[in-house]
């Protein structure tokens, strides 16, 4: 009775701020995944690393908002520091996405057909699953509500359960953007795409840089 | 004997009779004494002499147009006093009602903005989503100053779109004419070879910008990327974000307004950054109006290439006689084509049939705009400086 009211309770904060996290996520996504290639099975291949990694970021602030307890409610002072790191890394990962789009050998040396932005050993990683990573530890306001009931939990088991529905009800939000596989590629998109992600990543270098310095994103 | 150097080629419009062309300026002057009814019947000196000044500006404009046949260099007139006189009145509103040019974030969130037509499509997604405008404002009536006037600004917009298209940046945009008149200063570009894989940027801009106002929950291009911020209301800059801020907007508008036309000849802010631009690109799908390469006639000398503002044709659209969907139908390349090549022309119709006509309508339909929305505020910077000297 306790785990199926859990499951509900977390499928509903799911389903309910999924559009929330569609828009946080939106400018990160959308620009990647126009950078792939065309077609239904590269972007679900890109969904697949993308939300699989934004999945081991839940699991893992789960397993710590469960341990550290109050972790998922830090104040706002540790927040901002947090927040402003993730951007920085974020604003830094796409730059380093639109740069690797552009390399010859971006498409074949992950091995999945994905862009690649670095490489473990024999390996490359795709940028998608670094972005989703990123993605899935930051603190966006659905995050931290899920964080913070977590950390409420009686068990680290009851805790990253209620972090795996959150997270699934949440993935539905983001199955439209295989449809992103129709768009035609060519030069001009894969450029499009390219510059956005810049712009993008400058917006969140500047952002995160302002937030580690202590200071207000706004004027 | 000498015939040669004038050859008439039947596209190209030839310049017609004073009482012809003043028959067909005569619907526009109405319309121009109509749209000035308000500001001569003010009490005011200074508003009706810059009533009356605006309406004989715009008259006498559209009449060299008829007379000329030629529609580029009368138009940059009207457009470069649009862009020069948009600031001088907005500033000096903007000081009178607060007292600085700077605005604070939370003079931003009650709503006391006044409406700006960048950051329409910036605002779509949030409003489809969540039933909520990210400009400062709301689309219901009586709620602040960017209210209910807001819904009918951007109704309004719409309207004048799906007829004129992209012709919005060049006959209702009160932001583009500072870089018109720069470029029009220097006789030659300094700098002829621009990448055209640039042309693109805007686009990426518009992704951005649409992105990060849906995930930020405010019009983003507005809080870090408009230059024309420079020269009507900035951030307050309370910080070092603000003057960041601050900074960015000074900079972009020198280069992009400044410098870059000057070496260029090209309005380069509209070319290389506008989202506006690009989102406005689309409607020219929806126009019935556009310009088309006759390519029976066409050498090519691409002089309409060259004289393009914004890098709107290329080799290729010209050998597919028509321009990018980036032309802004400002009548620079028809003006150019010494045969008549380039030509105005309705769609579903044949090419070089009654081209003058085209131009006609369109130039009906865009001079209207250019008259309600231009000319109001061409008056409110006239009366500006009038208020000043009398």
């Amino acid at each position: 009775m306790g785990g199926a009211y859990l499951i509900g309770e977390a499928l509903l904060l799911g389903l309910a701020s999924g559009p929330a996290c569609v828009a946080s996520c939106g400018p990160v996504v959308v620009p990647s995944l126009l950078a792939e290639g065309a077609g239904w099975r590269v972007n679900g291949r890109y969904l697949t690393s993308f939300l699989g990694a934004r999945l081991l970021g839940y699991v893992l602030f789960a397993a710590a908002a469960w341990e550290l307890g109050a972790l998922a409610s830090p104040g706002p002072g540790a927040r901002t520091l947090i927040y402003g790191g993730i951007h920085v890394l974020l604003g830094l990962a796409l730059l380093w996405y639109a740069y690797s789009v552009g390399r010859g050998c971006a498409h074949t040396c992950a091995g999945s057909g994905l862009v690649s932005i670095g490489r473990v050993g024999k390996h490359g990683v795709p940028g998608a699953a670094v972005l989703g990573l990123l993605t899935g530890i930051s603190l966006c306001p659905p995050f931290v509500a899920a964080g913070v009931r977590a950390a409420e939990l009686g068990s680290l088991a009851a805790a990253i359960l209620f972090f795996g529905v959150f997270f699934v009800a949440t993935t539905m939000w983001f199955v439209p953007f295989v449809g992103l596989g129709c768009v035609r590629r060519n030069e001009s998109v894969i450029f499009v795409a390219r510059a956005a992600m810049s712009i993008v990543a400058v917006y969140y270098l500047l952002a995160g840089i302002a937030m580690l310095a202590g200071r207000k994103i706004h004027g | 004997m000498g015939d040669a150097g004038c050859t008439v080629y039947p596209g190209k419009a030839q310049p017609r009779g004073w009482g012809k062309a003043l028959l067909l300026t005569l619907p526009i002057a109405l319309w121009s004494l109509f749209m000035s009814m308000r500001g001569l019947m003010q009490p005011q000196r200074a508003m009706q002499i810059a009533s009356g000044v605006t309406a004989a500006f715009m008259i006498v404009l559209f009449y060299l147009m008829m007379k000329t046949a030629s529609t580029y260099r009368w138009r940059r007139w009207f457009f470069v006093a649009l862009g020069v006189l948009f600031p001088i009145g907005f500033i000096h509103n903007v000081m009178v009602l607060r007292g600085s040019m700077g605005i604070p974030i939370e003079e931003m969130i009650a709503g006391r903005t006044p409406f700006c037509f960048l950051p329409i499509p910036l605002l779509i997604l949030p409003a489809a989503l969540t039933k909520t405008l990210v400009f400062p404002g709301s689309i219901l009536p009586g709620e602040g100053m960017a209210g209910g006037g807001m819904a009918m600004m951007v109704g309004l917009w719409l309207a004048i779109t799906l007829v004129v298209g992209k012709g919005w940046c060049s006959y209702a945009c009160f932001f583009g004419g500072i870089e018109e008149g720069m470029a029009a200063l220097p006789k030659k570009a300094q700098w002829k070879k621009l990448d055209p894989r640039y042309r693109l940027v805007p686009w990426a801009v518009l992704l951005a910008m649409v992105l990060l106002s849906l995930a930020l929950f405010e019009p983003a291009y507005c809080m870090w990327l408009c230059p024309f911020k420079a020269v009507s209301e900035y951030v307050a800059a309370r910080n070092t974000v603000g003057l960041v801020q601050n900074g960015i907007f000074v900079v972009l508008f020198g280069a992009l307004v400044i410098v870059l036309p000057l070496l260029t000849k090209k309005r380069t802010q509209c070319t290389f950054l506008c989202p506006f631009g690009a989102f406005q690109s689309i409607f020219n799908k929806t126009s019935v109006f556009d310009i088309k390469i006759d390519r029976t006639v066409c050498s090519p000398c691409v002089l309409c290439q060259k004289s393009c503002p914004t890098m709107s044709l290329s080799d290729e659209s010209i050998k597919k006689g028509e321009t990018l969907l980036s032309c802004m139908k400002c009548g620079a390349c028809v003006d150019a084509c010494p045969k008549g090549a380039a030509v105005w022309h309705i769609k579903g119709t044949p090419v070089s049939v009654k081209p003058e006509r085209a131009r006609l309508m369109f130039l009906y339909a865009a001079w209207a705009t250019a008259g309600m929305f231009g000319g109001s505020i061409i008056t409110q910077g006239l009366e500006t400086i009038l208020q000043r000297v009398i």
